[in-house]
């Protein structure tokens, strides 16, 4: 799975440290996900979804999807 | 959701480091106790029991502890588990085959020995889950 994550907390001018704590999850956590070593779980997604005002499915796209 | 962040999880990691500490101390002093004090055997079984108390603790701890853990560090936790599991299983069950294959030295490999190894195996495969996400 792609992920926008690493973009959006850019735009935000957000150290990954910034956004764990945000989402109250590990520094390593958001690592991985935007390095696409680990896919968050739904609930995750959808707290990532809600921090940047954004649909999941716009910020988490399937490997096969355009 | 209730995971902690990483200023967050260290009581969640000393806590259960100090109940097992506690309770490798107890297995120190019951083994001391075992090899070296002529005691009755019912004094002998108590004092191989002893340290059960403080593994139940750590056990509480370990658990309370893996509930609080961040969704990637359970899965770190997970698959650390099940490559232990496996090598664990392989290493009892090689040693088995091995005493029948050759005479195995009893002092070398009894369980007084033996356990300490599960807990390397551990560590082995937290090794390797860490390295998989860093």
């Amino acid at each position: 799975m792609k992920n926008r994550l690493k973009v959006l907390r850019a735009e935000r001018d957000w150290s990954q440290a910034d956004l764990a704590d945000r989402l109250a999850v590990s520094r390593q956590t958001i690592n991985s996900i935007e390095t696409g070593k680990y896919d968050p779980s739904l609930p995750l997604a959808i707290k990532i979804g809600r921090l940047f005002d954004q649909p999941v499915e716009e910020i988490f796209t399937l490997d096969g999807d355009a | 959701m209730s995971a902690k962040t990483a200023a967050t999880t260290a009581p969640l990691i000393t806590r259960p480091l100090i109940w097992a500490g506690a309770w490798f101390a107890a297995w120190l002093i019951a083994r001391v106790v075992l090899e070296s004090a002529s005691v009755p055997t019912w004094g002998r079984v108590v004092a191989a029991l002893a340290p059960t108390p403080l593994a139940a603790a750590a056990l509480l701890t370990i658990v309370r502890g893996a509930r609080e853990l961040d969704e990637l560090e359970r899965r770190i936790q997970l698959e650390a588990l099940a490559t232990a599991f496996v090598l664990a299983v392989l290493l009892l069950m090689t040693l088995g085959l091995m005493e029948l294959a050759i005479t195995l030295n009893r002092d070398d490999w009894s369980y007084r020995h033996v356990w300490a190894m599960l807990p390397m195996l551990y560590f082995l495969g937290l090794s390797l889950a860490r390295r998989r996400y860093a």
